[in-house]
Parts: C-alpha cells; sequence; structure tokens
C-alpha cells in the first residue's frame, strides 16, 4: 500500500517545527522515517502534515559536555554504532545500536525517532532505562528534562506531550571497573526484540558488584528494570550461581506480553535466560584490575 | 498483502470504590461509555440499547478511525450484562463481546470482565505482536476514565 494522503514540510531549526506542530493537530515530526513511514505505508498512520527535522545539522551529534556524554536525537543508529569515541567512553550504546533493524535501517534510524517511537520491542529503550539517561524536550515554552524511568510511559507511549520534540539524550559516562553489554534475541523474520536485555555493571576495588543496572525490552508493554535482578546483584560476589539466581527474578511482577511467536510464559524464560547472558558478558567486559 | 484475522481472550478485574447500583449504571449509560471508550468521539442509539458508534482508537502513532455498533445484552442490573462490539476501519476490524460481572466488595465494587475478540485486517496481520498490550492498555484506559466518571454519576442518573 502507499501513504494516504499528507502535505511535506522541511523544518531548518527546531523552533521551526515547534511552530509547525503547533498550528497542525494532525502533523508527525519526520527523523529517519524508520519506524513511522512503514506505519504510513501501511495507513496504520495518517498524519496530514510531515514536518522533516532529519537535516537539522544542530540535532545530530555525539560529545562529551559538562562530564557526561550529549546525544542529539537526530544521531542516527549508525552515527552511535561507528563512534570511537562512544567506543570508549560508554560502549552500550554503539552495541545496542549495532543490533538495531540491518544496515539500511541504522543510516537513516535516529535514536531519537525511535526512542519517540517507542516500540515495546525496540533495542534503545533497554539501553536508555540501564543508563539512567536524561531525555531533554523541546516544547515552544523551553526546555524540560525527563528520566528516562519515567519517560517510556505505557506501550508506544512516552512522556512526549503533543506538540512537543526530544532534542537529546544525555548519559554518564561509564568510569572505574565497568562492564557494559546489550544482548537480544532476534525475531526470525522482523529482527526486533523477542527480548533485549542491557546492562551496565560497576565492580568495587575487591571484585564484588557496587551497582548493577539492567534494562530489559520486548517483554512488557514498555522497557523496565528488574528491581529484583539489581537488588540481587548489588554488594554481591558475581559468579555463575549468583548471576543466575539474579536472573531469576527478571520478569518478577510484570504484565509480559504473549503472541504467537513467543507465549508469556516462554518471554518469562527467555528474560531469565538473556539477563542473565546479558550480566555475564558485561562482567567478561570488565576490564582487568 | 496477507490478510489474517486473529482470535484473543481479554480478562481482568477492577475495583471501584463506589456502590455496585452506582458503578452498574454508569457501565451501562451511552453517556457515561462515550466519554469511557477510549477515543469515542460518538455513541448515539439507534435502538434500545443498540448504539452507533465513532472512535479514533490507536496506540502511540498507530491511529485510525473506526466505525462501528455496541450492543448491550443479558442485562440484570445491578450484576451482569454482555457487551457485543462489531467496528470497521482502516486499519482492520474488531468483533467482540465482552461479559461484565459486579460483586461487591469492602463498600466498593469489583468488576470482573471477559472478553473474546476477533481482530482482522493490517493490525491483525501486522501488528499481532502488539495486540495484546494494546487491548490491555484500552481496557485500563476505560477503567481509569470510568473511576473519574463515577463521583460525578452519583448525582443521579441524567435524563434528557
Amino acid at each position: 500500500m502507499i501513504p494516504a494522503q499528507f502535505d511535506y514540510v522541511r523544518a531548518n531549526t527546531i523552533d521551526e517545527a515547534l511552530a509547525l506542530l503547533a498550528q497542525n493537530e494532525d502533523a508527525k515530526i519526520l527523523a529517519g522515517g524508520h519506524s513511522l513511514l512503514p506505519a504510513m505505508k501501511l495507513r496504520l498512520a495518517m498524519p496530514s502534515l510531515l514536518v522533516d527535522i532529519g537535516r537539522i545539522k544542530d540535532l545530530a551529534y555525539i560529545r562529551e559536555e559538562n562530564g557526561g556524554i550529549v546525544i542529539g536525537a537526530a544521531t542516527t543508529h549508525y552515527q552511535i554504532e561507528s563512534s570511537d569515541l562512544l567506543k570508549t567512553i560508554c560502549p552500550l550504546l554503539p552495541q545496542c545500536a549495532g543490533h538495531i533493524g540491518d544496515m539500511q535501517v541504522r543510516i537513516k534510524g535516529t535514536i531519537g525517532g525511535s526512542v519517540a517511537h517507542a516500540d515495546p520491542a525496540g533495542d534503545w529503550p533497554a539501553a536508555i532505562v540501564a543508563l539512567n539517561a536524561e531525555m531533554i524536550i523541546a516544547s515552544k515554552s523551553g526546555e524540560r528534562s525527563v528520566k528516562a524511568d519515567d519517560f517510556f510511559v505505557d506501550l508506544m507511549t512516552t512522556a512526549l506531550e503533543a506538540g512537543e520534540i526530544l532534542r537529546e539524550i544525555r548519559v554518564n559516562k561509564s568510569t572505574g571497573r565497568t562492564g557494559q553489554a546489550y544482548v537480544k534475541m532476534h525475531h526470525p523474520a522482523s529482527g526486533f526484540a523477542v527480548v533485549g536485555v542491557a546492562a551496565d555493571l560497576s565492580l568495587t576495588g575487591d571484585g564484588k558488584c557496587e551497582r548493577a543496572s539492567i534494562g530489559i525490552t520486548g517483554v512488557a508493554a514498555k522497557a523496565f528494570r528488574p528491581d529484583g535482578v539489581e537488588s540481587a546483584l548489588n554488594g554481591a560476589t558475581l559468579n555463575d550461581e549468583t548471576i543466575a539466581s539474579a536472573a531469576s527474578h527478571a520478569a518478577d511482577g510484570i504484565e509480559i506480553n504473549g503472541d504467537l511467536f513467543a507465549s508469556a510464559d516462554y518471554r518469562r524464560h527467555l528474560a531469565q535466560v538473556y539477563t542473565q547472558r546479558a550480566i555475564s558478558a558485561a562482567l567478561r567486559s570488565v576490564p582487568p584490575a | 498483502m496477507v490478510l489474517t484475522s486473529h482470535f484473543m481472550k481479554i480478562e481482568g478485574t477492577h475495583e471501584i470504590q463506589a456502590p455496585r447500583e452506582v458503578v452498574y449504571h454508569a457501565i451501562t449509560d451511552p453517556q457515561i461509555l462515550q466519554r469511557c471508550i477510549p477515543g469515542c468521539q460518538s455513541l448515539d442509539k439507534t435502538d434500545e440499547n443498540t448504539y452507533v458508534a465513532t472512535m479514533k482508537a490507536g496506540v502511540g502513532s498507530v491511529k485510525g478511525t473506526f466505525k462501528g455498533n455496541v450492543r448491550l445484552e443479558d442485562m440484570q442490573a445491578p450484576t451482569h450484562y454482555r457487551m457485543i462490539v462489531d467496528g470497521k476501519g482502516a486499519p482492520g476490524f474488531v468483533k467482540g463481546t465482552g461479559i461484565f460481572n459486579l460483586e461487591e466488595r469492602n463498600g466498593g465494587t469489583t468488576i470482573a470482565y471477559e472478553g473474546e475478540m476477533k481482530v482482522g485486517g493490517v493490525i491483525a496481520g501486522v501488528g499481532q505482536r502488539m495486540i495484546e498490550a494494546a487491548a490491555k492498555m484500552l481496557a485500563h484506559q476505560f477503567f481509569k476514565t470510568l473511576e473519574n466518571e463515577i463521583p460525578r454519576s452519583e448525582a443521579g442518573p441524567v435524563n434528557l
């Protein structure tokens, strides 16, 4: 199918884009288009106006700022995947990016667009919540910041209000003895995450787990941090047993998605297995003392 | 394009802090139902307990306009009724039956619902992996709005 009729305008600045959104209730922001356009071609989304922000130069960047890392919302998955800076100071991000879709999707798709679309099986949300990222949102009345945990509200629903645009994502640099990993079970046809788990660990001087931060996608209506897993890991000595035991809490208290490919029970099992793998992989990537 | 249809069951309970009679009246009153059904723009009576509805329903970026019929049957105030829904739109169609049972509990009411739905068209084929989650979210929205409507309806049924 082809999309229903729509108008198209290219915004030169964020302010222009915000003004256009305010004037048109039925307008949608277009960045890389790899979540929105497929939906439009199926007529599952029928915006009357597309406001293209994909070419705004100062929306795509990766840099260190104020002791942390800032990433422009229109940065492509490929730019993140291939960033030498990120491979050094936050390897979870390039790792996660490399699992998204395929090369064509990664060259066009943007982290901001993907995150705003909030597909329950998207890869970014797992990393975003695991890293406790800060989401910077622009609107006509200024800017506001929302923590990752509060950004993903429900199925395909974020904290973005009508007329707002996600502008930047901020994460901390990984310092000290840290290890990060993203592991995923790819759906054999779509490539989406049947389950995807991001792990960010830091170890104490004597090798115990100082802090564990886990993000799970594909399992529930939105990405989440499994409290039970994190509290079991914090302060613990990490070995196969303690990791397996901690990972068994991956889907505790969660309303688990079931579909034709994977029942809720199977997904619960997958969540536990992949959480275990993510923690082990993150541990292996901690630089030697 | 392959068009599929998909059967699904949905069930759950919801507690509302209000007497059962008040809750039963609210969920069988078309004016209140119109405000509670997510995206429902109009709910107009065509026959006894039969209504025609237009809904702008969706989740996130995926939205569509649906037109359909809603019929209330087997009405046993204040404990039980059945709702039959039949809607169609560009994203697909939904045909379903929902049974509502109301029980009194601790001065409030527990609504137990179970429904069977047949979902077809594009949303069933392409969106199958999200259908259950979407249905749960819409059901949750329905009950959340209902909770807000209840204090207003306690003033008594409105006859226009």
